[in-house]
């Protein structure tokens, strides 16, 4: 083959919605907004660092100038590692274009396999919802898929934890009710990582954290910003906003108003600490104005969340997306229609730790079902966005040659090699002949993936923690049930 | 005498403060009855909005334009009218509870509720259980409506109820919970009169309780 010059090539798809001049734009707005309007901080040692660090603080109004939100932008890392609990593997590289997928952890409801009930989420539906996203290949992150309700609601948090990392290696991403849940849940880390030094290194789990739109973070949100980079450990920070409700109706806007929250929240992290890990997310959707419902599957969030990919690589942070869910009340066509495009979109955008997968009915409900069929989008959507590989080989020429006009190439050894790794396989998704379906029981998808979630919980088994560090993990559990009995 | 208020109703309908406005002030200069502009018109065509929302014709910024098309006929109409005689649907006290910052739901809720012709008092957020229980003492509200988004704060929606118990007060008003976590089940355990999914189901709850 001749040398040739100038050649380029697609090493997977392109795709983008916003130039980077368009994200600049954004930035450059978003710190106006910032700067002009400011953000409200309901925690005082949160304004203090601020201050010091040359925010304008007036009461509890914060406006910050451009050169502080410069210099958290230049100290923050541009990548952060999560690693599995037991081995401490280093699975999830949030970088780049990396894309990884994961649940979400705040449904207050979930669907029984067994009864096909709504019902409200317990330890054992979130011990059960953690099991199963353990055994899906393609789900690489856990969040709890359910608010744990069967215990003492100030300290569910503790037991949403402890409830997580007994039936899950994978990364965890965690919510706590405040800085001291996220205290013990931070303590009974260090008790599965073998000390403080081994969780900073290997981090198994990041926190979970959200400002309130518009423009505010509460104190529960600031202290945890705070206490997250005292610790060292990383934060997931997440502006939920509803453009026409708590911003503005359209999708600059929302993007702005969302970026000038993220980077308020990342100001309040790295004025704590330089260097801590700091991770930008955002469910950036619309108020459905019949339902006034925060929509989980609308074509904005979708293409909403892809732009703020690009705001994201553009400003190199790691970013923390949403697909894989839905507004229907049930694992229906509905909710496979708005998966598949959230999950292609988000694949093809590539921000990094992609949650919600598993949530029907506006973010209200979990559907074990539903995740199981998603486990598939995710891996069809991978498989798009390998791309295809131009060279000498897969242009098969010399195979193309050797078959000639009306053969066929079953039995070629180029198809030997290349069939399993250029396709997508399933053993959920159906291409049976029909009658081969019929005898199999007719069913339809949301029969099969049924059947699957039963299976897994039934058979599959997950890495065990120690005796030791279960026992200890729950004393940790038990002493905040003590101190609120 | 009798006067055509159907102009005015279908200005609430488009929405137009201006016009509603114009179109009260000149049916007042004309002698028309003040309660029936209300009646007649602007309820009359809010009415219809509130109908057509249900029906998904018409959506929420539709129906807050015709809310406010509404109040500046009210505004107007108002102040020739006794107090007693003044039509209202009810008083709804409405605040999130102690501990939530969560404001937007509930103030749709508020401005829905208006809507319909209720009367408002709306607290805020992060509404201490005492603070309830003055404003439920102090006025003669017929509801008070508790928000909360998190489990967490939903445990002040019972604190709060509570409150109002050991204040003697839970006898005098009714109690109606809503928000994310909040369901029927909820509402019936912590002993409350009512929940609703919405705003809109907020309103058929209230005219129910003050029926």
């Amino acid at each position: 083959m001749p040398v040739t010059s100038n050649y380029t090539a697609n090493a997977s798809p392109l795709f983008s919605v916003l130039t980077s001049t368009q994200c600049d734009d954004i930035l450059l707005a978003a710190q106006e907004v910032l700067e002009r309007t400011g953000v409200t901080v309901m925690d005082e040692e949160a304004r203090d660092i601020m201050a010091k660090a040359g925010c304008w603080v007036d009461g509890i109004r914060v406006r910050i100038p451009s050169a502080v939100v410069r210099r958290a932008l230049q100290s923050v890392p541009n990548r952060v590692t999560l690693c599995n609990s037991r081995t401490g593997s280093r699975d999830v590289l949030l970088e780049g274009h990396n894309a990884y997928f994961g649940t979400g952890s705040d449904t207050p409801f979930t669907i029984d396999p067994y009864t096909g009930q709504r019902k409200r989420s317990t330890t054992e539906s979130v011990g059960n919802a953690c099991k199963v996203i353990d055994a899906l290949p393609n789900l690489d992150f856990v969040m709890s898929l359910g608010i744990v309700q069967d215990v003492p609601a100030l300290v569910s948090d503790r037991h949403q934890f402890e409830a997580q990392i007994l039936n899950t290696s994978k990364p965890i991403v965690t919510t706590a009710h405040d800085i001291y849940g996220f205290a013990d849940i931070i303590k009974m880390c260090e008790i599965v990582a073998g000390g403080v030094e081994e969780l900073r290194r290997h981090p198994f789990m990041t926190l979970y954290a959200e400002p309130i739109s518009p423009l505010q973070h509460a104190w529960e949100a600031a202290s945890k910003l705070v206490l997250a980079a005292k610790k060292g450990l990383p934060v997931v920070y997440t502006p939920c906003i509803m453009s026409g409700g708590t911003g503005p109706a359209t999708p600059a806007g929302i993007l702005t108003q969302a970026l000038a929250e993220s980077l308020s929240g990342l100001v309040i992290n790295q004025t704590t600490r330089e260097g801590s890990p700091f991770i930008m997310g955002g469910v950036l959707t619309i108020m459905d104005m019949s339902s006034t419902v925060f929509s989980y599957g609308s074509p904005e969030l979708d293409l909403q969340m892809s732009a703020y990919a690009d705001v994201a690589h553009y400003l190199k942070l790691p970013m923390f997306g949403t697909a894989g869910c839905s507004d229907s009340c049930l694992a229906d066509e509905q909710a496979g229609i708005e998966a598949a495009l959230s999950i292609a979109m988000t694949c093809l955008s590539g921000p990094n730790l992609n949650h919600d997968v598993g949530y029907i009915e506006y973010g209200s409900t979990s559907s074990l079902e539903y995740l199981t069929i998603n486990n598939d989008v995710i891996g069809m959507g991978r498989r798009l966005v390998r791309g295809i590989a131009v060279n000498d080989e897969t242009l098969a020429l010399d195979v193309i040659d050797a078959v000639g006009p009306g053969k066929d190439f079953l039995s070629e050894p180029s198809t030997l090699k290349y069939f399993k790794t250029e396709t997508y396989s399933s053993d959920l998704l159906d291409r049976q002949r029909y009658e081969a379906w019929q005898a199999a029981g007719s069913k339809t998808l949301f029969e099969r993936a049924n059947a699957k979630v039963k299976d897994i919980l039934e058979n599959y088994e997950v890495d065990p923690l120690s005796s030791d560090v279960r026992s200890a993990v729950r004393a940790v559990v038990e002493s905040a049930d003590e101190a609120v009995r | 005498m009798s006067y055509n208020f159907d102009e005015l109703a279908e200005s609430v309908i488009a929405g137009d403060s201006e016009l509603s406005a114009a179109l009260t002030q000149q049916a007042l200069d004309a002698g028309a009855n003040p309660v029936a502009a209300i009646t007649d018109g602007l309820s009359k065509g809010m009415g219809v909005v509130g109908a057509r929302f249900k029906s998904g014709e018409m959506f929420v910024p539709e129906v807050l334009m015709s809310a406010r098309a509404m109040t500046a006929g009210m505004d107007l109409a108002k102040p020739l009218i006794l107090a007693a005689d003044m039509p209202s649907s009810g008083k709804v006290i409405l605040g999130t509870v102690k501990g939530d910052l969560h404001d937007i739901g509930k103030n749709l809720v508020s401005m829905m509720l208006e809507s319909a012709g209720f009367t408002v008092i709306n607290l805020g957020i992060d509404i201490e259980p005492e603070t309830f229980v003055k404003a439920v003492s102090e006025s003669d509200a017929d509801v008070v409506g508790l928000s909360a988004m998190l489990t967490t704060t939903m445990l002040a929606m019972k604190a709060t109820i509570d409150s109002l118990a050991a204040a003697g007060l839970r006898n005098k008003i009714k109690v109606i919970v809503g928000g994310a976590p909040v369901s029927q089940d909820f509402a019936d355990e912590i002993g409350a009169d009512g929940f609703a999914p919405d705003a809109g189901g907020a309103i058929d709850l209230c005219k129910a309780l003050v029926a």
